[in-house]
C-alpha cells in the first residue's frame, strides 16, 4: 500500500543527537576528573595543590559549563531555559538532574576558587572568597564528591529512564556511565596535567592516575558485557537491540571507537616498556584515545539505544 | 498559546513539497496577490462539498478567522454528517497560496507558463471578441465547451447553446458513463443500488473504500457490519475494498465480463433465475438466454483466472440471497473496450434475481414528480426549471459523426472524440475550447495528443482554480471562486424519496474570483444573449426554482438538506405499507401488496431490455449480449491498470496543500516475481513505457497485485510548472494510455499494455 | 473527576481513509509535515489470495501510566480534569524528554509552537464545546467511538464490556486508553 498519511519523519525514534551525547559525555567528565582527582589526594593524604587537583578544578568546572551550553541550546526554546529552574517535578530524572546541577556546578567554581586562591589572591573579591572557604575545604570536598557520583550517575539515569528503549532502561546504564565517566576524568585530567601544568609523566600524580586506569576499563567492559548480555537473555525487542553491535554505522562506532580506540589503545600501551609507556607522547596518546573512546561509547548508547523501540 | 497571523498561516500551508518555482511569483496567485484574512461564518452553515463529485452534504464553519471546519450535514442521513479526508481538506484549496485569484492572459507561447493579470472586463472583451470571429469564419459548432459534470456544466453548456455549438461533453466518457448508457438502454432511466440493505454483495472493482462516496461507501459498509453481507470482489489488485471482501479474486484485467456472463448462465442453466419477474418485466430473454449457453463458468475460468467452482458457487449463493442481493455495477471504467456489454451483463444478473425496486437491489430514483404520483397529492414539492428557453444548436455534434455514440450524445457526450475530430477535420475542423474545472490530460487519455489540439487551435479558455495540467495551455485562465465562497441552485438529489440540498457560501470571496455562474452568465451577455439571463443573482434563480416559495427556500437553507416523505420501493411491500399509511391518498397497493404493477420502464418495448433493437439498429450484432475477444496489451507487456485513492479526486486534487502533504506520489505496484525478474526492488526508479508514452517512477513491491499487471493510482505526475507540489511527481497514467474509444459507449479505455524495467 | 475518557478503533470498519487525519490537523491547527494522528494501512501480509492489511491508528493512547507526565522536567505534560493528558504550552522548554520517552513514539515538537505536541482528544476544542473529538466526527464508516468508560451505559464501555479489544504494547504496562478491535483476516468481523 502506498503511504497516503503523511510524512513519517516525526516518528524517528531517534529523539536525542549529538548534542545530547556530548551533554553526557562532558558532564560524566567533569564529575569523573572530581572524583578521581578528590580520591587521589584523600588516598595520598595530600596537603599541597597538586597538577592532578588543579587540573580536576579547571576542568569540572569547564565541562559542566560547556555541557549545559549544550544543553540549553538543544532545546526548541532556549531562551525559555529558565522554566526548567523554576518548574520541578520530582518524578523527572531531568528535573532532580536540574537539582543536582544547581548544587553541582557553584561548588565546581567554589572548589576552584579555592585551589587556585594563589594566583587569585591579589583579586580584591575574589581573593578574600577564596580564603573564606579555605576553612570548608574537607566538607566541600565531600560534598563535591558526593555531588560528582549524583551527577555522573545522573547522565545514566536520565536516558535508561525510557522504557520505550530496551538497550537504555537497564539499571546498568547509570553505573557504566558512571565508570566510563570516571575514565574521561581521570584521562582529562592526565592531559590538562601534562600540558597545562607541566607535570613530568613519570610523576606519582600520573603513575596514580594509571594504576585507576586498569581497573576502570576492566570495570567498563565487565558492565558492557552486563547490558549486552541483560540484552540477549531479556529476547524480543531488548535481543533486537543486539543487532547494532553487528550492522550499521554504530556498530563501526563501538568496535572501532568504542572498544579499539577507547580500550585498545590505552591497555596496549601498557604493553610498552616502561619508559616508554610512562612518557609524555603515549600518555597523552592514551589520555586521547581514553576520551575518544567514552565519547564514542555515549554516542553509540545514545543513538543505537535510541534504534531500537520496544 | 501562539497566535497564527495570516502570513504564518499561508507559509505554514505552502511550505509543504519541494521549492516553489513561482513562489510569490506566480502571477494571479494568492501569493502574488495577497490575501484578506478569513472572514466568514463562525457558526455552522451547510452546504455542498465539491471535493470530489459526489458532493456531500457539508456542514461548515470559520474557527477563530483562520481555517473551516468541515463535517458533513448529519440532516442527510445516508451520509451520516460525514466527510472524506478531501471534503475536511476544503480550507486548504480555499487557501492555498498557489491558488490563481485574478484572470490571467497568456503570454508566451501555449503552455510556456508565461501569464499576465488582466481584468475581468478585459478577459471578457477578449474570449467574446474572438468567439465571434471563429463564429463567422468557421461557424459556432467549431467551439467545443467542456465542463466537469455538476453545477458548472449547467453554465457552460447554457453559453454553448446560446452560441450555437451542440458541442458539449462532461467527463462521463472518462468515468462513469458506460453503467449509465448500459442503464438507459435497459431500463429506459438511470438506476442506484440499494448496498445498505444488501446480504450478498458481488463487486467487480468497485473500489468504494478508496474511491469513497460518503452514502455507497456506508450503505457498504453498513451491510458488511449490521446486515452481515457477504461480500465478493473481483480485481486484479488488492484493494482496500478487496480488503474487507470475505472473498477476494485477483481476475485477470479486462475479463470481468466473462464472469459476469457466467454468472447469467449459471442463473440460467441451474434455474435459479426469478422466473415471475423474467416475464412479467423483461423483454428479449429468449435472445438472451440462448447466447448465454455458451457462457459457462468453464469457458469464464479459462480467461479469467478464477475458478469455475468458484463462480458457480458464488452464482448460487447470489440467488439464494435474491433479491436482497445486488451484482454491484460499478463506477469508474477500467476494464475494457467492451465496457457497455460488461456493464449489460452485470445489470442482466441483477435483472436475473429479480433484486430491482427490492432492499439491497438496484432501483430508479423517486423524485418528486413520480413520488407525488403514487402519493396522489403533492406531498414533496417539485423543482421549477427557471430561465428561457434557448434553442438547440442545429449543427452536428462531433461525436455523433459516427452514429453508434449517438446514445452517448445526450449524457455527456464522448469527450474525447475531440481528438479524432481535431485530426480528420471530421464533420468539421475545430478551433476553440472553452473549459470549466475539467483536465482532461489527466482523466482522459494520450496527453500527447491533447497537447497537440491545444496548441493548434485558435482559442483555449480555462475556468479553473488552479492553473491545472490542461489549464496550462489556455489563452485565457478565468478563476472560479472555490465552493466555499459561492451560492448556486437548488440541487435535486432525490434517491428513494424526494430531497434538495443546496451550495451556500461560507466565507467570503478571496482575491478576485468569481462563481462559475457568474462568469458564463458575464460572458454570455458580453456576447450578447442577455436575453438568456434573465435573473441577475442566483438568490433570484433559486427563488424562482421554489415556485417563490419563501418558506420553503428558508428551509432549506437552514438545514442545507431536506427530504420528504419516506423512502419507497416499489416491490418492497413494506415500504409500500408504510407509504400507503402515511398518504391517505396514495395509490392502493396490488394484491401482493408492491407497487409491482406499476413498474414501467422507459424502453421501446416498455420493459427491461436484456436484448435491444435500438442497439441492434446502431451496431449490426450488438442488440444481444454477446462476448468478444480483445486484446489489451502485447504478450510481452504487463496489463497497466489505475484506480483511486482515498486523499485524492481524479486530476484535481494533487496539488492542494493538506492532500498533497498526505500524498504526493503513486509509486507502482509491481509483484515481487515481476520485480525480481527485471531486478527491480522496492522504491526503485522504474520506467513504464506504453504505445502511447514512457514514465518514470517509483517501484512499489507487493502481493497485492497480480504479477501480469502494474497499477498505479491515477492523478499524479503533471507536467505543468504551475502546480509545484504536483509536477513531476510519480507516474502520469494519462501519457501512457492510448486514444481508443469503447463501442456504443462510447468510453475512453483505461486499460494497456506497458513495458517495464528499471530506470 | 473520575472521568476515563477512552477511543475505540474498530479495525474492521476502518477503511485507512484519512478522513481523521485531516480533520484532526484542521481542528487542532496541526503543521505540515507532523502528525497527530495518522491511520497507517500496512501490508500485504500473507499469501495470495489469502492476504491483509492492518489499519493501525498511530496517535497518543493517553496511558493511565504516562512515561511523558513522569519525564516533564516542568509539569509541562500533564493530566487535566478530565483526565485528559495534555501540554500546557507556557510551561514546556522544549527539551523533548516527553518525546524520547513515549511508549508509542506519537509525541512530536510542533514545529509553528516549538513545543510538545500530541492528540489530546481535542479536550481544548471539541470537548469544550461538547462535540466530539474531530477524527470521530469525521470518520466515514463510524470506526472510531469515543466516550468515558467509567460510565457503564457509555458506548465504550459497553464496546469494552463485549467486544474483544487489545491494546499496544501493553506489556510495557503504560495502561493504553486507546482500545482497537482486530480485523478479522480477509473480511469483516461483525
Amino acid at each position: 500500500m502506498n503511504n497516503i498519511w503523511g510524512d513519517m519523519s516525526q516518528y524517528d525514534p531517534v529523539t536525542w543527537h549529538w548534542v545530547i551525547a556530548v551533554y553526557l559525555f562532558l558532564a560524566g567528565l567533569s564529575a569523573g576528573a572530581v572524583m578521581v582527582a578528590l580520591a587521589l589526594r584523600w588516598a595520598k593524604g595530600e596537603q599541597f595543590e597538586s597538577p592532578i587537583i588543579k587540573a580536576a578544578a579547571l576542568v569540572a568546572p569547564l565541562a559542566i559549563c560547556l555541557g549545559m551550553l549544550c544543553l540549553v541550546f538543544d532545546l526548541t526554546k532556549p531562551f525559555h531555559f529558565w522554566l526548567i529552574l523554576i518548574n520541578y517535578n520530582l518524578s523527572s530524572v531531568m528535573s532532580i538532574g536540574v537539582i543536582a546541577l544547581l548544587l553541582y556546578i557553584p561548588l565546581t567554581f567554589a572548589y576552584a576558587l579555592l585551589v587556585f586562591r594563589a594566583p587569585l589572591a591579589n583579586w580584591p573579591l575574589l581573593g578574600g572568597v577564596a580564603e573564606a572557604l579555605l576553612g570548608w575545604r574537607k566538607p566541600l570536598e565531600v560534598l563535591l564528591f558526593g555531588l560528582g557520583i549524583v551527577v555522573g550517575a545522573y547522565t545514566g539515569f536520565l536516558i535508561s529512564a525510557m522504557n520505550v528503549y530496551p538497550m537504555l532502561n537497564t539499571a546498568i546504564l547509570p553505573a557504566l556511565f558512571l565508570v566510563s565517566g570516571i575514565s574521561a576524568g581521570a584521562a582529562a585530567n592526565a592531559l590538562v596535567a601534562l600540558i597545562w601544568f607541566k607535570t613530568d609523566s613519570h610523576s606519582a600524580e600520573i603513575s596514580g592516575l594509571h594504576r585507576v586506569e586498569l581497573p576502570v576499563v576492566g570495570i567498563e567492559m565487565l558492565f558492557l558485557l552486563m547490558l549486552f548480555s541483560a540484552l540477549y537473555f531479556k529476547g524480543g525487542a531488548a535481543a533486537s537491540a543486539l543487532a547494532s553491535l553487528t550492522t550499521g554505522q554504530w556498530a563501526v562506532v563501538f568496535w572501532a571507537l568504542v572498544v579499539g580506540v577507547g580500550f585498545g589503545i590505552p591497555l596496549l600501551s601498557r604493553l610498552l616498556p616502561a619508559e616508554l609507556r610512562h612518557g609524555k607522547g603515549v600518555t597523552v596518546l592514551a589520555a586521547c584515545a581514553s576520551l575518544t573512546g567514552v565519547l564514542a561509547l555515549r554516542h553509540f548508547i545514545l543513538y543505537a539505544g535510541q534504534s531500537y523501540i520496544s | 498559546m501562539i497566535k497564527l497571523d495570516r502570513r504564518a498561516f499561508l507559509k505554514g500551508a505552502g511550505a509543504s513539497g519541494a521549492a516553489c518555482a513561482f513562489s510569490g511569483g506566480l502571477p494571479g496567485s494568492i501569493a502574488a496577490m495577497g490575501a484578506e484574512p478569513l472572514k466568514g461564518s463562525a457558526t455552522a452553515v451547510n452546504s455542498m462539498c465539491e471535493m470530489c463529485s459526489t458532493r456531500c452534504p457539508i456542514s461548515a464553519r470559520v474557527v477563530d478567522g483562520k481555517t473551516v471546519f468541515i463535517e458533513g450535514n448529519k440532516a442527510a442521513k445516508s451520509f451520516g454528517g460525514k466527510v472524506c479526508a478531501r471534503g475536511g481538506a476544503g480550507h486548504s484549496l480555499l487557501y492555498d497560496p498557489q491558488r490563481i485569484v485574478k484572470p490571467l492572459k497568456r503570454v508566451g507561447e501555449r503552455g510556456e507558463g508565461k501569464w499576465q493579470e488582466i481584468s475581468w472586463e478585459q478577459a471578457y472583451a477578449e474570449i467574446a471578441e474572438k468567439m465571434q470571429q471563429i463564429k463567422q469564419q468557421h461557424g459556432a459548432e467549431s467551439v467545443v465547451f467542456s465542463s466537469k459534470s455538476g453545477s458548472e456544466h449547467g453554465y457552460v453548456f447554457d453559453l454553448a447553446k446560446a452560441y450555437g455549438s451542440p458541442n458539449t461533453f462532461t467527463h462521463f466518457s472518462l468515468c462513469p458513463g458506460a453503467y449509465g448508457v448500459a442503464a438507459q438502454v435497459m431500463f429506459g432511466t438511470k438506476v442506484k443500488r440499494d448496498l445498505g440493505n444488501s446480504k450478498y454483495i458481488i463487486n467487480f472493482g468497485h473500489n468504494l473504500y478508496e474511491g469513497i462516496n460518503m452514502s455507497e461507501t456506508r450503505g457498504l459498509m453498513k451491510a458488511q457490519m449490521e446486515k452481515s453481507a457477504k461480500l465478493v470482489v473481483f480485481d486484479p489488485r488488492f484493494s482496500v475494498v478487496a480488503s474487507k471482501a470475505d472473498e477476494w479474486y485477483p481476475v485477470k484485467p479486462g475479463s470481468d465480463i466473462a464472469i459476469a456472463l457466467a454468472l447469467n448462465h449459471v442463473l440460467i442453466a441451474d434455474n435459479l433465475y426469478d422466473k415471475a419477474f423474467v416475464e412479467r418485466y423483461v423483454a428479449g430473454f429468449e435472445q438472451f438466454a440462448a447466447q448465454m449457453r455458451d457462457y459457462t463458468p468453464e469457458w469464464a475460468a479459462s480467461l479469467t483466472d478464477v475458478s469455475a467452482k468458484d463462480i458457480r458457487r458464488i452464482a448460487h449463493e447470489l440467488a439464494k440471497a435474491a433479491p436482497h442481493a445486488v451484482v454491484d455495477f460499478g463506477h469508474r471504467n477500467t476494464f475494457t473496450p467492451e465496457e457497455f456489454e460488461l456493464r449489460r451483463a452485470i445489470y442482466a444478473a441483477n435483472v436475473l434475481i429479480g433484486n430491482f425496486e427490492r432492499k439491497g437491489g438496484i432501483y430508479a430514483g423517486k423524485k418528486a414528480k413520480t413520488y407525488n404520483k403514487f402519493a396522489g397529492a403533492d406531498v414533496a414539492p417539485s423543482l421549477a426549471k427557471p430561465g428561457v428557453k434557448i434553442p438547440s444548436p442545429t449543427a452536428e455534434r462531433i461525436d455523433t459523426y459516427d452514429k453508434q455514440f449517438s446514445l452517448v450524445a445526450s449524457m455527456g457526450g464522448v469527450y474525447q472524440s475531440i481528438l479524432d475530430t481535431f485530426e480528420t477535420g471530421k464533420p468539421y475542423p475545430i478551433h476553440g475550447w472553452i473549459m470549466a474545472r475539467t483536465n482532461p490530460m489527466q482523466t482522459m487519455t494520450d496527453r500527447a495528443r491533447i497537447e497537440k489540439v491545444l496548441k493548434g487551435l485558435d482559442l483555449v479558455v480555462a475556468c479553473d482554480l488552479y492553473i491545472s495540467e490542461t489549464a496550462a495551455y489556455a489563452d485565457y485562465m478565468l478563476p472560479e471562486s472555490t465552493y466555499l465562497e459561492r451560492d448556486e441552485e437548488i440541487a435535486d438529489k432525490s434517491g428513494k424519496n424526494p430531497a434538495y440540498y443546496v451550495r451556500q457560501q461560507v466565507v467570503e470571496v478571496i482575491g478576485d474570483t468569481k462563481p462559475a455562474w457568474q462568469i458564463f452568465r458575464e460572458l454570455g451577455i458580453k456576447l450578447g444573449y442577455q436575453d438568456y439571463y434573465p435573473w441577475d443573482d442566483i438568490h433570484t434563480l433559486q427563488l424562482a426554482q421554489v415556485h417563490k416559495d419563501y418558506a420553503l427556500l428558508k428551509r432549506i437553507k437552514t438545514e442545507g438538506y431536506v427530504s420528504f416523505g419516506k423512502p419507497l420501493m416499489l416491490r418492497e411491500p413494506k415500504m409500500v405499507a408504510d407509504f400507503t399509511a402515511e398518504f391517505a391518498t396514495a395509490i392502493a397497493a396490488d394484491d401482493d401488496g408492491s407497487y409491482g404493477s406499476h413498474l414501467k420502464f422507459k424502453t421501446p418495448s416498455g420493459k427491461i431490455e436484456l436484448y435491444s433493437d435500438t442497439v441492434e439498429a446502431l451496431v449490426a450484432g450488438r442488440g444481444n449480449i454477446v462476448f468478444r475477444d480483445v486484446t489489451l496489451k502485447q504478450p510481452d507487456e504487463l496489463y497497466f491498470i489505475q484506480g483511486k485513492v482515498a486523499v485524492h479526486t481524479n486530476g484535481a486534487t494533487h496539488n492542494v496543500p493538506m492532500l498533497a502533504n498526505l500524498m504526493s506520489d503513486n509509486a507502482v505496484w509491481i509483484h515481487p516475481k515481476t520485480a525480481a525478474a527485471r531486478g527491480i526492488a522496492d522504491g526503485d526508479k522504474i520506467r513504464l513505457t506504453s504505445s502511447a508514452g514512457s514514465e518514470e517512477g517509483k517501484a512499489l513491491v507487493t502481493k497485492g497485485i497480480r504479477p501480469d499487471t502494474v497499477f498505479a493510482y491515477m492523478g499524479f505526475g503533471s507536467k505543468n510548472r504551475e502546480l509545484t507540489r504536483a509536477t513531476g511527481k510519480g507516474i502520469h497514467c494519462g501519457n501512457l494510455l492510448p486514444h481508443q474509444t469503447a463501442p456504443i459507449s462510447g468510453m475512453c479505455v483505461h486499460t494497456t499494455g506497458v513495458k517495464l524495467e528499471k530506470a | 473527576m473520575n472521568k476515563r475518557y477512552v477511543m475505540v478503533h474498530d479495525e474492521n470498519k476502518c477503511i485507512g481513509c484519512q478522513a481523521c487525519n485531516v480533520a484532526c490537523r484542521t481542528e487542532n491547527d496541526v503543521p505540515d509535515g507532523v502528525a497527530r494522528l495518522q491511520v497507517r494501512v500496512e501490508g500485504p501480509f500473507g499469501e495470495m489470495p489469502n492476504l491483509h492489511y492492518s489499519y493501525a491508528r498511530i496517535s497518543c493512547q493517553q496511558c493511565e501510566d504516562a512515561a511523558c507526565i513522569k519525564v516533564c522536567p516542568t509539569g509541562a505534560a500533564y493530566r487535566n480534569d478530565d483526565g485528559i493528558i495534555t501540554i500546557n504550552k507556557d510551561k514546556c522548554v522544549g527539551c523533548q524528554y516527553c518525546v524520547a520517552a513515549c511508549t508509542y513514539k506519537v509525541r512530536f515538537m510542533n514545529p509553528v509552537t516549538r513545543v510538545a505536541d500530541k492528540c489530546n482528544f481535542c479536550t481544548d476544542t471539541r470537548l469544550k464545546r461538547g462535540e466530539q473529538p474531530a477524527c470521530v466526527t469525521v470518520c466515514p464508516t463510524n470506526a472510531l467511538v469515543f466516550g468515558d468508560a467509567n460510565d457503564a451505559s457509555s458506548e465504550v464501555a459497553q464496546i469494552i464490556a463485549t467486544r474483544a479489544t487489545y491494546r499496544d504494547k501493553v506489556h510495557l504496562g503504560a495502561e493504553p486508553r486507546v482500545y482497537r478491535i482486530p480485523a478479522k483476516k480477509g473480511g469483516i468481523a461483525s
